[in-house]
């Protein structure tokens, strides 16, 4: 998954193709269920993705660290906040604020 | 619109992982019903718990207690692994907006992480061919399947962190420039790693400590920056104290006393020379076939696989102590009975296939390097030994594998399913009590076989019935206070039909219409579907 190309039109072409592989497969073998997966990996992993964009890493890296990262900080962080809210709340505060933080961090280094 | 290389190569790998995906699921793509041995349950309930509830908890709710309650030696009565992984599959619970089937596929999604970790190491130090061949390799691992459909499933996906440590190690260790971005990767996984599962942590300690000592000695330097480390720690540290419940459980384990078998077992030096273990000291906990060679990575597999040992331990450029720590590593922890520590050695062994399946690809694939011939013969034989490969692996580990994992996998329709895994019936039977019974009741159950030739067989068909209907479930006749149970008001009964119809078992039958008729005339039926009947135990109203 040594993605070197940074290409990023090429990139986002080549990601929708996986993506529709992904789902298509995902809804044969699992119906709406399985696409609902195939989302709910990529939301968790996504603010992860966009930390790690900001570092020289190879667009596999980037990938795999992401989702390892996004099965795992992800929900540590949503079973904390389930402690005192509903579990159900705790996943959508914890992507919101993820995702904020992300943009916040992205904007103060453009600066 | 043209792809270059690298999207080709990738495209390629999705098509295999996807397809690992399709062999992996095949138990769940027949029926939407939850399987596997007692472990499986315990991970399902925890995870089903947290999404269907809605809430986290802290302590154990009492049908998770009952067996799990002690499993945590530093914090009895809470989880006995850190949350993250669970929270992962109740996460997916919530999404998937269903009780089984998101919680399985995310499972199998995460058990077979190994192989995209495996597919993007070797791709990252040896190239495309090595990898995919590894990656496909790997699916039909038996030691990689068997423990996801037990249900040893966090100790699966934390395995996969294994060589993603080791590359963030590598990677900061290589760096002439020692930029400490990937020594902080690596902190962070470790980290995630003991979040995980501790046999996995270990694994990952001791494969850092032999590529350090490698890579030292290649570069004839000792490599330390002590701000690198200290940042490194604190990442650490953060992580290790999330979950301090469950993350201090580690030291209790590790200070525990063995066991006389344990001791036993640590006095074998002869061990030194054998890579597994005596399948008769794991007599009814794994198939003997487990400790097997032949049957777990097949034969053919053994002289590439030493090849591919030979060739780096000859090479040793960098990215192949990389290799050889990771072997070497693993090494260390299927001995560690010799330093007394021989709980759970079994289980290290189903690690082997994440070193092995590289290294016997790295063996094939180099083989044509090692003779000087013209470079057209030599990428002719690469390419040829490759596709030699690929068939032996689909003729031999995809047959092999078939025989163990396939549609009919912990089918109760099935001689090997009907007693261990709950049939449609039971599964709604479950969800109605989980729907209707409030959570201070009790269940106890009658139709099951309890007799001593059944009990371990049903004992996993009574737990999933638990773990469905997320009360306390036993069964009635093995109760130890049975007589004081009918009358007590805190208790349903459900009385199960649909097995001793299949067993033609007429006497049980009998048995069954009797105590209906004696014992529950005069409570409440409050369920009767599918030849299952439950009862309140209180006076008809």
């Amino acid at each position: 998954m040594s993605l070197k190309n940074n290409d990023s039109k090429e990139l986002i072409a080549f990601l929708i193709i996986i993506l529709l592989v992904i789902l298509v497969f995902s809804y044969v073998l699992f119906g709406a269920i399985g696409i609902r997966i195939a989302l709910g990996i990529i939301l968790m992993s996504l603010p992860f993705y966009i930390v790690l964009n900001n570092f020289s890493l190879l667009d596999g890296e980037k990938f795999v660290f992401s989702a390892l990262l996004g099965l795992t900080i992800f929900p540590s962080l949503v079973y904390l906040l389930g402690l005192v809210i509903s579990f159900r709340m705790a996943i959508a505060a914890i992507f919101a604020v993820l995702i904020i933080l992300v943009i916040l961090l992205n904007k103060i280094r453009k600066k | 619109m043209k792809f270059n290389k690298n999207y080709i190569q990738t495209f390629i790998f999705i098509l295999v992982y996807l397809f690992g995906i399709y062999f992996w699921t095949q138990p769940l793509q027949e029926r939407k019903l939850p399987y596997g041995e007692y472990d499986a349950m315990s991970h399902f309930e925890v995870a089903d718990y947290l999404a269907y509830n809605d809430k986290s908890f802290v302590n154990l709710p009492p049908y998770i207690d009952l067996r799990y309650g002690l499993d945590n030696k530093f914090k009895p009565h809470t989880l006995w692994y850190p949350p993250p992984f669970h929270t992962a599959l109740g996460i997916m619970e919530v999404i998937g907006n269903e009780r089984v089937v998101p919680v399985f596929l995310l499972n199998a999604i995460m058990a077979s992480f190994i192989i995209i970790t495996v597919y993007f190491v070797i791709n990252s130090l040896f190239g495309f061919l090595p990898a995919i061949l590894s990656s496909l390799l790997l699916i039909f691992s038996p030691r990689d399947f068997m423990p996801y459909l037990w249900g040893q499933w966090p100790e699966r996906f934390a395995y996969a962190l294994v060589p993603i440590i080791l590359y963030c190690f590598y990677k900061y260790l290589i760096d002439k420039e020692r930029k400490p971005l990937f020594l902080y990767l690596a902190a962070l996984f470790l980290g995630i790693n003991i979040l995980i599962h501790p046999l996995a942590f270990f694994h990952s300690v001791f494969g850092l400590i032999v590529l350090y000592v490698f890579i030292c000695i290649k570069q004839r330097k000792f490599i330390f920056s002590v701000k690198h480390v200290s940042i490194a720690a604190v990442i650490f540290l953060i992580l290790f104290m999330l979950f301090p419940y469950q993350t201090f459980n580690i030291f209790p384990q590790l200070f525990s006393k063995p066991s006389g078998d344990q001791n036993k077992q640590s006095l074998d030096l002869s061990r030194l020379f054998q890579w597994s273990l005596n399948p008769k000291d794991y007599a009814g906990s794994v198939p003997e076939s487990y400790f097997s060679f032949t049957e777990m990575h097949a034969l053919w597999t053994l002289p590439f696989l030493l090849l591919g040992i030979i060739l780096l331990a000859w090479r040793r450029e960098e990215r192949d102590l990389f290799m050889l720590a990771w072997l070497v590593s693993l090494y260390f922890i299927l001995h560690r009975d010799i330093l007394g520590k021989a709980s759970f050695l079994h289980r290290s062994l189903s690690a082997s296939a994440h070193i092995f399946a590289p290294l016997t690809a790295i063996g094939i694939v180099y083989i044509a390097s090692i003779v000087k011939h013209p470079s057209k013969l030599n990428k002719f034989l690469k390419y040829g030994l490759a596709v030699l490969f690929i068939y032996l692996a689909l003729t031999i580990n995809m047959a092999s594998a078939s025989k163990m994992l396939n549609k009919n996998t912990y089918n109760p329709n099935t001689q090997a399913g009907f007693f261990v895994s709950l049939n449609e019936q039971e599964f709604e039977a479950s969800q109605w009590v989980l729907e209707n019974v409030p959570k201070s009741y009790n269940v106890t159950l009658i139709g099951i076989p309890y007799q001593d030739n059944f009990v371990s067989a049903t004992a996993k068909k009574i737990r999933w019935v638990a773990a469905a209907s997320q009360h306390v479930t036993r069964f009635y006749y093995l109760l130890p206070n049975k007589e004081n149970v009918v009358k007590s008001p805190d208790w349903y009964v459900m009385m199960d039909y649909t097995m001793v119809g299949s067993l033609n078992d007429k006497a049980t039958f009998d048995e069954m219409q009797l105590f209906e008729k004696d014992i529950l005339a005069n409570h409440t039926l409050v369920y009767n579907q599918n030849n299952i009947r439950v009862y309140k135990l209180e006076p008809k109203k």
